[in-house]
């Protein structure tokens, strides 16, 4: 067997030097970049003017950050949504099908209740209606987790499946409630007026922007401030201690992956209010869903950075769709970058948690730190 | 009642088995060692892109499988060292690597749109034995990487159980402390196992490729094969005869819409038809699930947490 000189040693770290806080996710995104930009020259494409034109589409004009905003909509709902099951350690990565269902229910609300109610009380309702469907989706998977310990991480992704097939059958069912009744092609019905608000002005921005923010500071406090919030901690910390404390881990799972469930649905009724005031079938191709699982990881699961990672990804994602109008560079690099960077992310992660360094396998037996 | 289409939708429900075999027994072998790889999606894509290319280019579907295969071992070192060595939340790597290996393969697989391939697995024949009737088709009518597959799942489970490499990888899995006291790598044994489940999974998303839908159609390609294929290594309780068994269940139901929609029996909704197999899935995994069962199950013990000597 080959022997190597050389060992690396991983050391716990006793406390995390701030500016590293800081400094890993940045150099974990430059290294995803750089990654990204091997792979683009290896193709064939100029690095220097794909990311160019993603940063100028993606932050620095103001079509750009207006769309960025209106996307990190979506996706700080799906973010909360995956960090907040992801912290007590519940994988809920089906917020994709719990999206689709928040689709489902908020058109349901906006178009049985028709034109009856001012938007100030529709809008809420229809909203309520998908956060209440997203949270159905993930009840089965819930329940199921807390009785059975069947693993969430799987029965919440085949919902999935399940859900994008159900989106298909409301809108090529051919006297589907949900299908416009006008049109030979297959398309969903539009809202009532009431229940869609405007953007402003001229973007592509709209109100739920504030609604999205708001939801974010909600969590943020319920964790850090409230007992059931309190419960949440304990039981992610120490399962067995929060067992001592008499507290009920079955009902906090459950009630966390509903609220997880809920604030996915909450993503999908945002659309419905927002850009689309129906379902569009090709939304269940965008992946807002599993995105909100990215921002969540970039931001380690903490609620109050959310917002932060939201936007950044958002930007990063609307410079990477515009890539395929302003050049030729397939639409997929940005979804490929999408992944690296989160295999960046969750690679420094080490450098973070660990005083990483490499030393002769003499001083690394000694040390008996080694991997 | 049309008897042929019922004799041609279990001929083909064992082969979309085969790719369930692979990709099952790819997971099983990684999750015996203790790594828990959910990107196995991800894999699957890239590795089927990459055989699609490497036969394009070559003219030669077995070309096209070693290069699936060895892209697919390549994936799961990405997997490998995140988790192993950098001891990073091995469920976020592998929904990484899902991302990352699909952008990347609808990436790759721009050219290939629209494209078939000329070259494809074709099954083989046994003269007379084929042309028996019901029996003929199903057992004589596969491809020789089918008969692989059933193959490589015998031998795996004489390996896991019956051999000392075997004994050492599941004893990774369940303990790794005792292992590493015995003066074995843990880290070695980890990854070791992670590539080769990769290569595994790359070669049934070849095989899927190259045998099965000979054309590439972007994420559709694999349609969430490799999240059953996840399912099914719980169902088979981590124990490769069980998962022969499984995939063919599953691929049952994955031909089964085609199957009543050529009969033309319509009273069930396609897009019911459509969500059969991963309904049949949650079914099967919730009714195996029993209050504190992870174990009786059969999951290696140490299934998804690293192994680190000195935090112990």
């Amino acid at each position: 067997m080959m022997r190597i000189p050389f060992r690396v040693v991983f050391e716990q770290r006793g406390e995390t030097p701030r500016r590293l806080s800081l400094l890993v996710p940045l150099a974990s995104v430059l290294a995803a970049l750089f990654f990204g930009a091997l792979f683009l020259l290896a193709t064939g494409y100029s690095p220097i003017d794909t990311y160019t034109n993603m940063f100028r589409d993606g932050f620095a004009s103001f079509n750009g950050i207006t769309d960025t905003l209106a996307l990190s909509t979506v996706l700080i709902c799906t973010g909360i949504s995956a960090a907040f099951a992801f912290q007590m350690n519940l994988y809920n990565i089906g917020g994709e099908g719990q999206l689709y269902l928040g689709l489902i229910g908020g058109a349901w609300a906006g178009i049985a209740l028709g034109d009856h109610l001012p938007t100030l009380i529709m809008v809420p309702i229809v909203l309520l209606c998908g956060a209440l469907a997203g949270a159905a989706w993930i009840f089965v998977p819930a329940f199921v987790r807390s009785r059975l310990g069947t693993s969430e991480i799987v029965s919440t992704l085949l919902l999935t499946y399940i859900g994008a097939s159900l989106i298909k059958h409301v809108i090529y069912t051919p006297d589907s409630f949900f299908r416009n009744p006008n049109t030979s092609f297959p398309q969903g019905r539009r809202v009532a007026d009431s229940a869609s608000l405007d953007s402003f002005g001229s973007s592509r921005l709209y109100p739920t922007f504030f609604v999205a923010l708001i939801i974010a500071g909600a969590l943020y406090w319920i964790v850090k401030r409230t007992e059931f919030g309190y419960r949440i901690n304990v039981i992610s910390d120490s399962p067995r201690a929060a067992h001592y404390a008499g507290i009920n881990a079955r009902r906090t799972t459950i009630w966390v992956m509903l609220i997880s469930g809920a604030l996915s649905g909450l993503a999908g009724a945002m659309l419905i209010v927002g850009p689309y005031g129906k379902i569009e079938p090709s939304i269940i191709t965008l992946g807002y869903g599993y995105a909100g699982i990215v921002v969540a990881a970039l931001a380690r699961n903490n609620l109050g950075l959310i917002i932060v990672s939201g936007i950044l990804f958002s930007g990063l994602r609307v410079g990477g769709n515009n890539l395929q109008v302003t050049t030729d560079t397939p639409i997929h690099i940005g979804v490929m970058l999408q992944g690296a960077i989160l295999l960046f992310a969750l690679g420094g992660e080490a450098f973070r948690r660990y005083h990483i360094h490499v030393v002769r396998v003499q001083d690394a037996t000694a040390r008996k730190a080694a991997v | 009642m049309n008897q042929n289409i019922w004799i041609l939708m279990s001929a083909d429900a064992i082969a979309i088995a085969t790719t369930l075999i692979f990709a099952a027994l790819g997971a099983l072998f990684t999750e015996r060692s203790g790594v828990l790889n959910l990107g196995i999606e991800g894999i699957l894509l890239t590795s089927a892109i990459s055989s699609f290319l490497a036969a394009d280019a070559s003219g030669s579907v077995w070309f096209g499988l070693i290069v699936g295969s060895v892209i697919g071992a390549v994936m799961a070192s990405i997997h490998a060292v995140l988790s192993v060595v950098f001891r990073a939340n091995q469920i976020v790597a592998g929904l990484a690597l899902v991302i990352f290996g699909t952008g990347l393969a609808n990436f790759l697989g721009k050219p290939a749109e629209g494209k078939t391939i000329t070259t494809v697995i074709k099954p083989l024949s046994f003269g007379p034995l084929s042309d028996i009737p019901v029996i003929g088709p199903i057992v004589f009518g596969q491809d020789i990487i089918t008969y692989l597959a059933i193959a490589l799942a015998i031998v795996a489970s004489r390996y896991l159980f019956n051999t000392r490499p075997g004994l050492e990888l599941r004893a990774t899995g369940d303990d790794p402390a005792t292992v590493d006291a015995q003066g074995l790598s843990v880290a070695r044994i980890r990854i070791r196992y992670t590539m080769v489940g990769g290569a595994l999974v790359g070669l049934g998303g070849s095989w899927l490729m190259l045998a099965q839908s000979a054309g590439w159609h972007q994420a559709a390609t694999t349609n969430g094969l490799g999240w059953i294929a996840l399912a099914l290594v719980v169902f088979a309780g981590w124990r490769p005869m069980r998962i022969i068994f499984g995939a063919v269940l599953f691929g049952f139901t994955l031909q089964l819409p085609f199957t009543l929609q050529a009969e033309q029996i319509t009273f069930i909704p396609s897009a019911f038809l459509e969500m059969l197999p991963y309904l049949a899935t949650l079914i099967a995994l919730i009714a195996l699930s029993r209050p504190g069962s992870r174990n009786s199950l059969g999951a290696p013990r140490a299934l998804g947490t690293p192994f680190v000597r000195d935090e112990r």
